[in-house]
């Protein structure tokens, strides 16, 4: 009898989790003006220079968060108030409503374009990994990793690089989620991981940080596509977006995209070179 | 948002793998926290003060810092003096370590209510000291004290997920990889609540159970 009722517990919890759920859809244009009216909007980012980045004061700068905030500026929005998120906690946040937006290079694939609606392509990198001096295993692609029975990578949690070693046949317990980037090249340096890998802007930031010269960055990985992110919204949220994009666009026209973005090393011309359709499609 | 059972039935291997190593987890911890609490206990009665003093400090420095921290020293920090240990040990070490210096005290107390006469009585049968305490005083003091001991292997239990910290990929760690791969924390974060409230109303009964036939002993 008391098993029963525990899982009756469970269960009612599960259903008013559901209804709690299907009652918060949001109009469409009323978004907008919510966000003008509360004077921000919050967006979701995960402290990986140069896409995103925190610094001590707590000022946020990086690639992704600066395009967002010169739009949604042009759009009427003051400012953006960004929360640290692991990559796989993004997309379910934002179904959550914890931000409005997700820009941190969370890169176009089509599982996540069916679960959000992406604006055009804002920032492109291909993929690197980091291994000790001389790169000792030899690596030069994530099926070598796959291969070779003993060789583990880090990757971040939910991100494109631990679902890329998945793909190529890493088994799950030689792929360890890292937590940060500095606990990533701390594994490397340590030995703890072989190879732990990142896009390639991303891993060069860190090396550079580091300065330790037994590190190597292999970049880019072989076989790996070049991938691009885009400003990731709700799934209703679509008029949002779509002002989203004609900002954008008019940005990228007039060149200010570039000015804010090649900075930080990305090229303007390969995020204007394709669209969220083409990496939306891309298998 | 809605309840997919076809999803929990997906990913319940997944799960049980992770299940597995917070039981390891948890019971390669309980096993160092009784040993290094019973250790930490007997030093603080040595009669070499500074051993007892030493390592009394010690006690109050791990009770003072939370586990999180420690786990992170572990396993970030004490590779850069050479000692490199894998996740799971590093785990299980912060656990035994700061679980140890609780059950220190359990033993502590159990020790003190062996009534002052078991001392004499061994003193006046000739015993030797080491004798004295694996015949006449350990042999008293630790049945009354294992609900208090149970009560901290279960708490034990419940803080493995901070492992997932370091990488060791337990119960919590398994589930939010799964969450990551699917968008989905409905069905994994409660299978984790589930899971841990079965294994510990388990462990209750079982811990009970111990107690009865164990925890009285004749006087």
């Amino acid at each position: 009898m008391k098993k029963l009722g525990i899982l009756a517990g469970v269960a009612g919890l599960a259903v008013s989790t559901m209804l709690l759920a299907s009652g918060a859809r949001s109009a469409d244009d009323a978004k907008l003006e919510q966000l003008k009216q509360q004077g921000f909007a919050r967006v979701a980012i995960a402290n990986e220079p140069p896409y995103t980045a925190v610094a001590a004061d707590g000022k946020v700068s990086g690639a992704a968060p600066d395009v967002a905030r010169e739009i949604f500026k042009r759009l009427g929005v003051n400012d953006i108030v960004a929360s640290i998120s692991e990559y796989g906690a993004m997309i379910p946040g934002l179904q959550a409503g914890r931000f409005d937006v997700v820009t941190a290079g969370l890169f176009m694939k089509p599982e996540r374009c069916a679960a959000v609606a992406y604006s055009e392509p804002v920032l492109c990198d291909a993929e690197a990994m980091l291994v000790k001096k001389g790169n000792p295993k030899g690596f030069k692609s994530y099926e070598d990793i796959a291969k070779d029975s003993s060789a583990t990578i880090g990757a971040p949690g939910g991100g494109t690089e631990e679902k890329l070693a998945l793909n190529a046949g890493v088994p799950r317990d030689r792929v360890i989620v890292v937590p940060d980037g500095q606990s990533g090249l701390k594994m490397v340096q340590d030995g703890r991981i072989d190879a732990y890998s990142l896009p390639v802007l991303s891993i060069n930031d860190l090396v550079k940080k580091a300065n330790d010269p037994n590190l190597e960055v292999i970049a880019p990985v072989q076989g790996a596509p070049v991938y691009c992110d885009g400003a990731a919204f709700k799934k209703g949220d679509e008029a949002l977006r779509d002002a989203y994009d004609v900002e954008l666009a008019k940005l990228k026209k007039s060149g200010e995209f570039a000015k804010i973005i090649e900075p930080y090393g990305f090229s303007a011309k390969a995020a204007m070179s394709t669209t969220r359709e083409k990496l939306c499609a891309a298998k | 948002m809605d309840w997919d059972w076809n999803f929990v039935w997906e990913i319940m291997p997944t799960l049980i793998q992770g299940v597995k190593i917070t039981i390891l987890a948890t019971i390669l911890g309980s096993i160092l926290a009784a040993i290094v609490g019973l250790a930490i206990a007997l030093a603080r009665r040595s009669e070499n003060r500074i051993v007892a003093r030493s390592i009394g400090w010690f006690a109050e420095f791990i009770r003072g810092t939370p586990l999180l921290v420690q786990l992170y020293f572990i396993f970030y920090v004490l590779p850069d003096i050479g000692i490199l240990l894998p996740p799971l040990v590093a785990g299980v070490i912060g656990l035994g370590l700061h679980y140890g210096t609780y059950t220190a005290e359990v033993y502590r107390a159990g020790i003190d209510n062996v009534p002052r006469g078991q001392w004499e009585a061994a003193k006046a049968c000739n015993l030797n000291g080491r004798h004295t305490w694996t015949h006449i005083i350990l042999p008293q003091a630790i049945p009354p004290m294992i609900p208090a001991l149970a009560n901290y292997f279960i708490a034990m239990f419940k803080e493995t997920p901070l492992l997932s910290a370091i990488t060791v990929l337990e119960l919590m760690n398994q589930a939010k990889s799964v969450a990551n791969t699917y968008y989905r924390y409905i069905e994994p974060m409660t299978l984790v609540g589930v899971f841990f409230l079965v294994i510990s109303l388990c462990s209750v009964v079982l811990l009970r159970w111990l107690e009865h036939r164990y925890g009285r002993i004749e006087r």
